[in-house]
């Protein structure tokens, strides 16, 4: 490149040019190629200086702008524009109702104050001034903020419409309103877990505000409030028998879930600890925590409805089948024995109704852990369960399936589920075997039902539906019963996993309810998380003497509302024709 | 004062040199690096990690940098200009076959421990290349359409490999740079006019087919902020915020950091402009762009008093882009053009920036120390 022009480029222009015949042609030209140079080179320097010139435009541009947005009252009003803009997106926040229209969520404006400390006359007196009506403020502390550099700084948020006209009338230069819409919760702690809290940019950050964030904007722009498939009436029994048997049997926390088996409606849902979603942010982290969907249980004997209607379900016994329960069996390295061992062969149904681990286990190792995996898949509980709510959790399951889980499992330990999931697969059960999804949108009254996945027969069902209704007649769960209500169900005490081992004296007590027996049509999970035996109790903490009759009275409670005719409560189902009849 | 030197031959002994440097020019970039260091450690919240202290490494090596540029006689800049642009064209390949990706867009080539930006060195390539180019090229064919043929390629291919990347913000800087530099070596009025006529035409065009989603979402975002203003639009607002709340004086120095710029991303790199309204108000900003106006100015000054058309576009062309940087910066940061994610040269953190904007002044410094040598036209360079 730079090779042969080198010795061209390196002369100077006023080196001799060499002398030959063209000389004066040569010269002639380059005098010519020099005047145009010239002129190029003038033009080209004009061009130069022109950009230069736009440069120098450009500069003064920027300092303008500059300019502008520092000096003239911009940042409070953009401040301002930016707060009016994000009310407006919070304004269009639908409201929150149950499924008979009462309102769980709603916005109210509320006016929060700022000031521009730069037009404040005096600090102290309009922190002083402003004391006087809103008692709540610092006095130095706000003489302080008022004395800040800057041209933006809030005084006080989610003011009442009195407290603005009241600083309205002390005529304070400086300070000004902006609209501030706030999410209120006006049942406070009812159904807080099931609806959860905005942050404060009146956006969902938990439960349903967070789960039917796109569906809360959609109907806000229609105008419309959103119904979801809480039932107020029944969260508020649901939350207060809880609340009582907590408070009774001294339990660390409770939960519970009530489901519509058609249509996997969710019509409540609590968890105790609770908190107020006003005021998220001053409650204990734990209370915040959902325990009915996104905590993880063994759920213990409950599980065994499971187990038996798989066996019959794939027909490896039937209600009549003998197992032996006689003495403890060892699979694996656990050796598995019943708690209240009858030390003698037991049908299928005295399985159910004594609880026996070993029965159950003798039928679960007879499916096989293949069919039972795949039984519990279709149930639901080996994946996380369809629902709006962003919390709910995924199952906790053995990666190994060896004989031992078989066996384990059968009796409700070894897979950590939620109790929503626990309900959604009794629900199924209750559903004539097809598969109920649960979900917390309404289900439009006459539209059609959810098609499920069929699980298992309606034989079946209805065989399991028959052993659950025997355990709360003559079985564990007899405290359950709600006379005339026909309570199927079905007892789980498990020992709660602890330090490595399990724990004799920790235990999680459920009781699934399903009612009314001769036409299943609600699901009632009750689990009451370390309760305490009392004196009435005769100490003992097991689900039949806490789960059960607090399911019990959700019930009783419960079935007026969902407008359950009541039976005669001494009557079986076929004569209640013939008792009205007569 | 050029006329002392004028036909004179390069310059001997370091006295001479010293004499004929540009020592203004230095100052002024001295005072700027200074200023980013310091704002780098405010931005900290009073610290020299992990900012301040690299930054002011960068700059020294960048002061380094520039000096070894300016030592080297303008000839063998002219010299290198082609094989510079064509070299670098291979590297944007490389970067478009084998680059690495950071945040969404490949932009680095990774050379055993060496990590370059080729669309950062095309910036100074693409400058001597044209500046090389209209060098050889009689004033009539510098007007002329056909003449536009070659600049056209020499602009447009690397803007099209680098809007590949994609990076919009150095695509843009790079195309305006180079039609500066076809403008300033003489272009025909009556193309330039047709030319805007053209782009008025194009630019939708290319807004719906040249652009990817991001880049068209940040258009949108610039033309109305408020629309979404905590989601795209955030970082304007917050941005034309903070600097409003500087005020005239500002807040004073390290008591920006509590207020509203603390939800600000990138304050550190792209929009450290607001941090400096915050602190320093309007005055603060005021400053700097006199800064660098003045730089500006310098150039252009350079690049007018220069004897030889080489050095003279390049000169300018240098101008162009570190000018360029700072308008799409300033004009981002204010509101007044999308972000494109265009750093402010010598006060903003990143490495890159430094290496191409001091490399172009050491090249300036180089045309200073020549400016009365009038360089060969022959076309046996092209």
């Amino acid at each position: 490149m730079i090779g042969g022009s080198r010795v061209r480029l390196l002369r100077r222009e006023d080196a001799p040019a060499p002398l030959t015949e063209r000389t004066a042609v040569h010269t002639a030209r380059r005098v010519a190629l020099r005047d145009e140079e010239k002129t190029a080179i003038e033009a080209g320097r004009g061009r130069i200086a022109a950009v230069g010139l736009a440069f120098a435009l450009g500069f003064v541009m920027l300092g303008l702008r500059a300019a502008d947005l520092a000096l003239l009252d911009k940042p409070a009003q953009a401040v301002a524009a930016v707060a009016e803009a994000e009310s407006a997106k919070r304004g269009g926040r639908a409201d929150i109702v149950d499924r008979n229209g009462e309102i769980l969520a709603t916005t109210l404006d509320t006016h929060s104050l700022y000031a521009d400390p730069r037009k404040v006359w005096d600090a102290g007196e309009t922190a002083k001034a402003l004391v006087t009506v809103l008692p709540e403020l610092n006095e130095a502390r706000t003489a302080e903020r008022l004395r800040e550099r800057r041209a933006f700084v809030w005084i006080a948020r989610n003011l009442t419409p009195t407290q603005r006209q009241a600083v309205f009338s002390l005529g304070l230069p400086g300070v000004g309103f902006i609209r501030e819409p706030k999410r209120v919760y006006p049942r406070t702690r009812l159904a807080s877990h099931v609806l959860g809290f905005t942050d404060i940019d009146g956006e969902g950050s938990s439960g349903l505000e967070l789960g039917l964030e796109s569906d809360l904007r959609e109907y806000g722009e229609r105008g419309r409030p959103m119904p979801v498939s809480i039932d107020m009436r029944v969260q508020f029994a649901l939350a207060d028998e809880l609340r009582a048997a907590q408070a009774e049997f001294s339990a660390l926390a409770a939960a519970g879930v009530v489901m519509d088996v058609k249509t996997g409606e969710v019509l409540a849902m609590a968890s105790l600890p609770d908190f107020d979603p006003n005021r998220p942010t001053d409650s204990d982290p734990d209370a915040r925590r959902n325990r009915a969907a996104s905590s993880l249980y063994e759920m213990g004997s409950t599980f065994k409805a499971f187990t038996v209607a798989m066996a019959l379900e794939d027909g490896v016994a039937d209600l009549e089948s003998g197992y032996d329960a006689s003495k403890p069996i060892k699979v694996g390295n656990h050796v598995i024995h019943d708690y209240h061992a009858e030390n003698r062969w037991l049908t299928v149904s005295e399985i159910f109704t004594h609880s026996s681990n070993i029965g159950s286990s003798k039928m679960a190792l007879e499916v096989g852990a293949d069919r039972q995996r795949a039984f519990l898949e279709g149930l639901g509980l080996l994946t996380r369960p369809a629902g709006e709510l962003p919390e709910i959790a995924d199952p906790l399951v053995p990666q190994h399936w060896g004989e031992a889980t078989t066996a384990t499992v059968s009796f409700g330990h070894g897979v950590a589920v939620t109790p929503l999931a626990t309900a959604s697969a009794f629900a199924s059960i209750a559903n004539g075997g097809k598969y109920v999804q649960p979900t917390f949108k309404v289900h439009p009254p006459g539209r059609e039902l959810p098609e499920g996945k069929r699980i298992m027969s309606a034989t079946t069902s209805q065989n399991v539906l028959d052993l659950m209704r025997q355990v709360v007649t003559e079985g564990t769960g007899r405290k359950a019963e709600a006379p005339g209500y026909q309570v199927a169900g079905k007892t789980g005490t498990a020992e709660k996993p602890k330090n490595g081992g399990y724990s004799r004296k920790d235990l999680i007590s459920s009781f699934a309810a399903i009612f009314p027996h001769d036409e299943p049509r609600y699901v009632v999970l009750v689990l009451l998380d370390e309760p305490r035996g009392t004196p009435e109790t005769f100490g003992y903490a097991t689900a039949g003497w806490t789960a059960a009759p607090t399911a019990g009275k959700v019930v009783s409670r419960i079935a007026p509302m969902l407008g359950v005719d009541r039976a005669n409560p001494d009557s079986e189902p076929q004569l209640i024709a013939a008792n009205t009849g007569g | 004062m050029s006329s002392v030197f004028m036909g004179s031959s390069r310059p001997r002994g370091v006295l001479a040199f010293l004499h004929n440097f540009d020592w203004t020019l230095v100052a002024l970039l001295m005072l700027l690096g200074g200023i980013g260091v310091g704002m780098l450690y405010s931005v900290a919240e009073g610290d020299w990690s992990p900012w301040a202290v690299r930054h002011a490494i960068r700059f020294s090596l960048g002061v380094g940098l520039m000096m070894i540029a300016a030592l080297i006689d303008i000839r063998i800049w002219m010299a290198i200009a082609y094989p510079a642009w064509a070299g670098v064209m291979v590297l944007l390949l490389g970067v478009e076959f084998f680059g690495s990706a950071a945040m969404g867009a490949e932009r680095w080539l990774e050379i055993g421990p060496i990590r370059v930006q080729p669309s950062e060195l095309m910036k100074i390539a693409l400058v001597l290349a044209l500046a090389r180019y209209y060098h050889g090229l009689s004033s009539d064919r510098a007007s002329g359409f056909l003449g536009l043929i070659p600049p056209a390629i020499l602009i447009g291919a690397p803007v099209l490999l680098i809007l590949r990347q994609p990076d919009l913000g150095t695509a843009v800087l790079l195309a305006l740079t180079g039609v500066v530099i076809v403008f300033m070596a003489g272009l025909n009025w009556w193309i330039i006019i047709f030319g805007a006529g053209a782009a008025a035409v194009g630019a939708p065009l290319f807004y719906t087919f040249g652009l990817q989603d991001y880049q068209r979402q940040r258009i949108f975002t610039f033309l109305n902020p408020e629309a979404d203003p905590m989601g795209e639009g955030y970082q304007i607002l917050q941005s034309k915020i903070a600097l409003g709340s500087g005020g005239v004086w500002g807040k004073g120095y390290m008591e920006g950091t509590q207020a509203q710029l603390d939800f600000l991303p990138e304050k550190h790199t792209d929009f450290i402009f607001t941090m400096l309204g915050e602190e320093f108000g309007l005055m603060g900003c005021l400053f700097v762009l006199i800064l660098y106006a003045l730089v500006s100015a310098r150039l252009i000054m350079i690049a007018t008093s220069c004897r030889n058309q080489f050095s003279r576009l390049a000169v300018a062309g240098i101008a162009a882009t570190f000018v360029s940087y700072v308008f799409i910066n300033i004009a981002m940061v204010t509101g007044l053009a999308p972000v494109v994610g265009v750093p402010l040269p010598l006060i903003s953190y990143g490495g890159t920036v430094i290496i191409t904007v001091m490399a172009g002044f050491g090249i300036a410094l180089s045309a200073h120390l020549n400016r009365g040598r009038e360089l060969d036209r022959s076309r046996s360079f092209v």
